[in-house]
């Protein structure tokens, strides 16, 4: 040992731990303890509750989230005959809302549910039901109108139902703002686009006439207009107008 | 948590070292016992093991200047400290053999970690460093600059 070593030692070896000083602490660690045992029993639920709150809000979040994007409409289908029903389509192609458009309409959603299944089956739903077939008849037209970034796929989609080729339906691609123009008239987009393809050869003809009118009518009054003639029954078996494919949304 | 038996040991092994530790560190016995206190509490608390008993030692070597170093900081931000505590802990140095340690005290404090750890503890440099995370030749110029300094200071032997 050194004698620099040796100073140090002995200039410190007086230094120590009172006994006072220890018993101190071994009675404070024991309280300690006490408090950590006893904090074991709240702690662990509060720990465990925190991490259910972060999952709750996780799956909260995941949740609105999910639901934000399920509920907002990204197409819209106008279906009417002279009941005038629309259906607002989500990114999964499921209906997230169905509003009808006159008594008929609504009558209708009161009995038929359209609502988180895909707008095929809504149709095909729509199209089988008792209650909607009364209006389905040889004079009435069916006539479908979609808004919709890929209406193309949507209309042939449509079309492929068995049923709807059989009624001889017709179909239609709109624009949001003639949407936005038939709920001005408190109308559905459907039957407004037809009255704008009216209005443009029959310039008398008003919102308000239309809104009595059934598809049929409407569709009727168009021929008229255009010089067609022959009852529209010949005209709805006709394969060359039938499931007709408006690329033009017919919106002024 | 540490079992009351496992305290009980380190009390009695430790507990000096600890103790001087503080000494070396701190300037009143309340601040050392709180620092003592706050030293066996981490023990209670740690939830590791320890692969011998020089891992052990050196454990509670590093806890032990750390909590003095957070003791002081915190010291430090208040704004007053009661006189009649200044040098109350220091009241060992009136004993006439303690030039030696009153010597070591007024060293800087990264210095008197080192000489303490080194002359009294036996430690290495190489082994202080690993304790105090600090480089081997940072801890070779601390124990050059302080035996300087107390060679200055005492004179005689202090290689």
């Amino acid at each position: 040992m050194s004698s620099a070593q040796n100073k140090i030692q002995k200039s410190m070896e007086n230094i120590r731990a009172t006994e006072e000083m220890k018993q101190n602490t071994l009675q404070y660690l024991e309280t300690q303890r006490a408090k950590q045992g006893r904090g074991i029993f709240q702690w662990k639920p509060y720990t465990a509750l925190r991490y259910v709150m972060a999952v709750i809000c996780i799956f909260l979040l995941a949740g609105t989230g999910g639901y934000a994007v399920y509920s907002r409409p990204v197409s819209y289908i106008s279906i009417d005959v002279n009941p005038s029903i629309e259906l607002a389509i989500n990114c999964f192609d499921r209906v997230v809302s169905a509003k009808g458009y006159n008594e008929d309409g609504q009558d209708i959603l009161e009995h038929v549910s359209l609502k988180n299944i895909s707008y095929q089956q809504a149709i095909d739903r729509l199209l089988q039901d008792a209650y909607y077939s009364r209006f389905l008849n040889q004079d009435s037209l069916l006539v479908v109108t979609v808004i919709s970034g890929h209406s193309d796929a949507m209309l042939e989609q449509i079309n492929a139902n068995d049923s709807f080729q059989a009624l001889g339906a017709l179909t239609y691609s709109s624009d949001a703002a003639c949407m936005d123009e038939a709920h001005q008239h408190e109308m559905s987009f459907g039957k407004y686009r037809a009255f704008l393809e009216l209005a443009q050869y029959d310039t008398s003809i008003t919102v308000e006439d239309c809104h009595s009118m059934t598809m049929g009518e409407i569709q009727d009054r168009i021929r008229t207009c255009q010089g067609h003639s022959g009852s529209k029954a010949v005209e709805k078996h006709s394969t060359q107008h039938a499931n007709e494919h408006s690329g033009s949304h017919g919106h002024r | 948590m540490k079992s009351t038996e496992d305290v009980n040991r380190v009390m009695d092994a430790y507990a000096d070292m600890v103790r001087r530790i503080c000494f070396v560190h701190l300037k009143n016995r309340h601040d050392t016992e709180d620092v003592f206190q706050n030293v066996y509490m981490k023990y209670l608390l740690y939830e590791g093991s320890f692969a011998s008993s020089e891992h052990e030692k050196a454990w509670f070597v590093r806890v032990t200047i750390n909590a003095c170093t957070d003791w002081l900081r915190a010291l430090s931000r208040k704004k007053w400290v009661p006189l009649e505590v200044l040098s109350e802990e220091r009241a060992v140095l009136n004993e006439p053999s303690n030039e030696v340690l009153e010597t070591v005290l007024k060293l800087p404090e990264k210095y008197r970690d080192v000489i303490y750890l080194f002359y009294y503890e036996e430690y290495s440099a190489v082994e202080i460093a690993k304790i105090l995370g600090k480089k081997e030749n940072t801890v070779y110029t601390w124990l050059s600059r302080a035996k300087d300094i107390l060679r200055e200071k005492l004179g005689g032997e202090w290689s």
